[in-house]
C-alpha cells in the first residue's frame, strides 16, 4: 500500500510527464555533484601530475622559459649514454624479483609447515622491510666499503681472497645493490606468502599426504598452485618496486657510482629534475619509467584475466 | 521532499565551490608581499639554509651561536638556521627556486654555482642592498661578480693545501721537512712510501670530489689564464686537447701505480681525511678548515703543508688554490631582503670574524681580519698561501652539470678502474657538448660572461 504521493509519482513516471523527466534528471545529477569534490581531489593527486609530466616531456625549459620541442627530449635521452646505462641497470636489477620471490616462498613454506618458533622467524625476516631506507643505505655503506666490516670479517677468518670493494668496484656494485634489495624485500614476501598459505584449507594437503604424496610433491602440486595468484601479484609488485623505487638505496649507498655503474632510472629522473634543472629531460625519463611500470601492470592484469577465465 | 532535495543540492554545490576555491587559492601563488619587506631591517623572520661543516668542522655550531647573539641584539628578528647536506645542496636549492619558496638566505659554492641561479633570476644582487664600503672588504669578490654586481657574500677563505704526515715521511726515509715540489718528486716519494708499506696518498672519491679537485689543483697548471679555462666550457676550445685533459692521464698513473688509498672508490672525502688524521696515509689534499681541526687536535707538529707540486709551466701553475668556497646570497623571492642584507652585513663585523677564527680555526673572508691572531706555524703558512695575490679554484668555473656529470662522475669511474684516461677524456668532452645543447640559455650566458 503506497502513500498518495508515491502513487502520483509512480503514475507520472509511468506517463513520462515533463516534470518527472526534469526531476529524474535532477535526481540523477546531484549524486555526481556530491562525488565531484572527490573526483577533483583524485584528479589533482593523480591526473594533474601525470598530465604535467607528459606535457613537460615535450617542452624544453631554460632560464625560466619553456619552449615546445616535440620529441627532442626523448631523442636526447636515447643519445645520452648515462640514460641508457641507468635504463639497463634498472632492467638488470629485475633479476632481484625472481630471487626474492623464490626465497620468500621457500621460507614461507618452511614456516607454514610448522617450524618451531615460526612467528619469531617471521618477525626477524620482516624487520629489514620496516627499517628506513636511509638507515639501511648508511649501514650498508659502512659494511660494504673496501675496508668495511664485511671485508674485515672475511680477512679475519682467512677468507681475505673473497674481500672485494663491494660498492667501489664498477663490476660488482650492481650485485651489491641487488643483494641489498633482496635483503630488504624478502620480509614483505615472507609475510605475504605466509598469510596466503595460512588461509588455505588443510584438507587438500592432508588428502595428498594420505594418497602417499611426499612433502615436495604436496608443496609443488597442491599448495603452490593455490597461491599462484598471490605469487603473480607479488612478482608484479616487486618488479614495479625495482623499476621505480630503488632511489633511496642507490642514492645513499653508491650515489649511482662509481661513475654511473649503479645509476638507475629514478636517480636519473631526480638528477635532471633537481640537480641540473632540466624538467623536460627529467619528465621524458619519467614517462619512460611510467611506460615500463605500465607494461608490468598490463602483464599482471592480463594474467589475472586469464586466471579468471580459467 | 522538494526542500530536502534543494538543501542537498545546495550542500553539493557548496562543497564543489569550496573545492574550487581551494584549488584557485592554491594556484594563485604566494599571497603578496610581506608588509615587513621594506620596513625595519631588524624585525621579521628569516630562514637561512646553511652549509659549511664539510669545509670547516664546527661552522654550523658557530652560525647557530651567531644567530643567537644577533637575535639578542635585535629581539624583533628571528632567524632559523637549516643545515644543508653536501649531496643535496644544489638540488635542494633548485627545488626551492622552482617553487619560489624556502630560504631567504641560502648558500652555494662560489662562481658558477652562485652565478647560474643569478642568471636564472633566482637570487638578488647584494650590490644595492649592502653598501659598497662593506663589499670592498670582502676578498675575491670577482668570483661572484656578474654584470658589475656582487651576488654573494663569502664567509671564509678555503684553501686546498697539499698536506703530508712528517712521521710517515721519516719512516719511509724521506725528508720530512720538505714535501715534493714536482710531479717526478711526487711519484718518487709515493714509490718510497709504498715500498715502506705506507699508503702514499689518502683520498676518498665516493662523493666524486677527488676527481674535480685534481683537475683544480693539477689540471689547470697547463693553462695561462682563467679565460683559457673558461674557453673549454664556452665552446671555444676542445677538452680533448691534452692541455685540458692531461690531468686524467696523471690521475690514471697514480691509480695504476697503486699510490692512492685502496678504498678511494668506496669512501667519502671526509672519511679519507679522518683516516689521514689517524696516520693511515702519508699525503692528501685537504681544506684549511680540516687542517685547522687537526691542529686543534694537537697534530700540528706532525703536519707539513704547501702548495700542490708544480706539474706544468702554464701561468696558472703559479696560482694558489684558494676560493671563497661557499657563499651566502639572498633569494629573489624573499620578502625580507633588507633584513637578510642587514644580517649578512653584521656577520662580517670585526668581532664576528675574529670569533669565527678563534672558534673554527678557518680564516674569515674579510680584509679587516687581523692575522696577528694566527699563532700556529702551520696555520700561518696556510694564511700566507690563501692571501697570495693570484688565487683560482678551477672547479668553480665549470657549469654545475659538467662538474657533476663529467669532472666528478667520469673521474670516479676512472679511479674505480672502469674506464681509461682516453675514454674519460672523450666522455667529458661529450658531457660538455651535451650541456651546451641541453642548457642553451645557460651556455649562451656563460659564453657572454666568459667573454667579459
Amino acid at each position: 500500500m503506497g502513500s498518495p504521493i508515491h502513487t502520483t509519482v509512480d503514475r507520472r513516471i509511468a506517463t513520462g510527464s515533463p516534470r518527472v523527466k526534469v526531476r529524474r534528471l535532477r535526481g540523477g545529477t546531484w549524486p555526481y555533484a556530491f562525488i565531484f569534490p572527490m573526483i577533483v581531489c583524485l584528479g589533482l593527486v593523480f591526473a594533474y601530475p601525470l598530465i604535467t609530466v607528459v606535457r613537460n616531456s615535450v617542452y624544453t625549459s631554460s632560464m625560466g622559459e619553456t619552449t615546445f620541442s616535440g620529441l627532442e627530449n626523448y631523442r636526447s635521452l636515447l643519445q645520452d649514454p648515462v640514460f641508457m646505462t641507468s635504463l639497463f641497470n634498472s632492467l638488470k636489477l629485475l633479476v632481484v624479483v625472481p630471487v626474492v620471490t623464490v626465497v620468500a616462498v621457500l621460507i614461507a613454506l618452511m614456516l607454514y609447515e610448522g617450524t618451531k618458533g615460526w612467528r619469531a622467524y617471521r618477525i626477524t625476516v620482516f624487520v629489514p622491510y620496516i627499517i628506513p631506507a636511509t638507515a639501511i643505505g648508511i649501514s650498508f655503506s659502512y659494511l660494504l666499503q673496501e675496508n668495511g666490516i664485511v671485508n674485515i670479517a672475511l680477512r679475519r677468518i682467512s677468507l681475505g681472497f673473497l674481500a672485494q670493494d663491494w660498492i667501489g668496484n664498477s663490476n660488482i656494485v650492481l650485485f651489491s645493490v641487488g643483494g641489498l634489495l633482496v635483503w630488504t624485500q624478502l620480509g614483505f614476501g615472507v609475510i605475504v606468502f605466509t598469510a596466503s598459505l595460512l588461509s588455505l584449507p588443510k584438507e587438500l594437503s592432508e588428502a595428498a599426504a594420505i594418497d602417499g604424496a611426499t612433502r615436495w610433491q604436496t608443496n609443488r602440486l597442491v599448495v603452490l598452485p593455490q597461491i599462484r595468484g598471490t605469487v603473480e601479484f607479488f612478482l608484479v609488485l616487486q618488479a614495479i618496486q625495482v623499476i621505480a623505487w630503488t632511489f633511496p638505496y642507490v642514492y645513499i649507498l653508491t650515489h649511482g657510482g662509481p661513475g654511473n655503474a649503479s645509476s638507475v632510472m629514478d636517480l636519473y629522473v631526480w638528477r635532471y629534475a633537481f640537480q641540473y634543472s632540466s624538467p623536460g629531460l627529467s619528465s621524458a625519463a619519467a614517462v619512460v619509467l611510467l611506460l615500463l611500470a605500465g607494461v608490468l601492470i598490463a602483464i599482471y592484469t592480463r594474467l589475472r584475466m586469464k586466471q579468471g577465465e580459467r | 521532499m522538494h526542500d530536502v532535495w534543494r538543501s542537498k543540492r545546495r550542500l553539493a554545490i557548496a562543497s564543489a565551490a569550496a573545492v574550487l576555491a581551494l584549488i584557485l587559492s592554491a594556484c594563485s601563488g604566494p599571497s603578496g608581499q610581506n608588509p615587513q619587506a621594506s620596513g625595519d631591517p631588524y624585525t621579521g623572520s628569516l630562514t637561512y639554509w646553511f652549509w659549511g661543516e664539510s669545509d670547516v668542522p664546527g661552522s654550523t655550531n658557530w652560525m647557530q651561536a651567531a644567530v643567537s647573539r644577533y637575535e639578542a641584539l635585535h629581539p624583533g628578528i628571528h632567524i632559523q638556521v637549516v643545515p644543508q647536506a653536501t649531496q643535496t645542496l644544489q638540488g635542494a636549492f633548485q627545488t626551492a627556486a622552482q617553487a619560489k619558496s624556502g630560504p631567504d638566505i641560502a648558500m652555494q659554492w662560489a662562481t658558477l654555482p652562485v652565478l647560474t641561479p643569478a642568471w636564472r633570476g633566482q637570487i638578488t644582487p647584494l650590490t644595492g642592498l649592502i653598501p659598497e664600503s662593506e663589499l670592498s672588504q670582502w676578498p675575491n669578490t670577482q668570483e661572484n661578480t656578474y654584470d658589475g654586481k656582487v651576488w654573494a657574500m663569502p664567509l671564509y677563505l678555503l684553501g686546498v693545501p697539499f698536506v703530508w704526515n712528517k712521521d710517515l715521511f721519516a719512516k719511509a726515509g724521506l725528508d720530512s721537512t720538505h714535501g715534493p715540489q714536482t710531479w717526478d718528486e711526487l711519484l718518487a716519494d709515493c714509490a718510497k712510501l709504498k715500498a715502506a708499506g705506507i699508503t702514499p696518498i689518502m683520498a676518498g672519491d665516493k662523493d666524486g670530489a677527488f676527481g674535480s679537485w685534481f683537475q683544480s689543483v693539477v689540471g689547470t697548471q697547463t693553462l695561462d689564464s682563467v679565460q683559457e679555462l673558461q674557453a673549454v666550457y664556452a665552446g671555444k676550445a676542445d677538452f680533448s686537447d691534452p692541455k685540458y685533459s692531461g690531468y686524467l692521464t696523471r690521475l690514471a698513473e697514480l691509480r695504476d701505480k697503486g699510490y692512492l688509498s685502496s678504498d678511494i672508490a668506496s669512501v667519502e672525502s671526509t672519511e679519507a681525511w679522518q683516516s689521514f688524521a689517524q696516520g693511515k696515509g702519508a699525503m692528501t689534499w685537504a681544506t684549511d678548515g680540516n687542517v685547522a681541526a687537526w691542529v686543534k687536535q694537537g697534530l700540528g707538529p706532525k703536519l707539513g703543508v704547501q702548495k700542490t707540486p708544480q706539474i706544468a709551466t702554464g701561468k696558472l701553475a703559479q696560482y694558489y688554490d684558494a676560493t671563497q668556497s661557499i657563499s651566502a646570497f639572498i633569494t629573489s623571492w624573499s620578502s625580507q631582503k633588507a633584513q637578510a642584507a642587514a644580517f649578512l652585513t653584521w656577520l662580517h663585523t670585526s668581532e664576528n670574524m675574529t670569533n669565527w677564527y678563534t672558534t673554527t680555526g678557518a680564516f674569515p673572508a674579510d680584509k679587516r681580519f687581523d692575522p696577528s691572531a694566527i699563532t700556529d706555524p702551520v696555520m700561518t703558512q696556510l694564511y700566507k698561501l690563501d692571501t697570495l695575490p693570484n688565487q683560482l679554484w678551477a672547479e668553480n668555473y665549470a657549469p654545475p652539470q659538467v662538474d657533476d656529470q663529467g669532472l666528478r662522475t667520469v673521474a670516479q669511474a676512472l679511479l674505480a678502474g672502469s674506464t681509461s684516461a682516453s675514454d674519460a677524456t672523450s666522455q667529458i668532452a661529450g658531457i660538455i657538448k651535451a650541456w651546451q645543447t641541453q642548457q642553451p640559455d645557460d651556455f649562451k650566458t656563460y659564453s657572454k660572461w666568459a667573454a667579459g
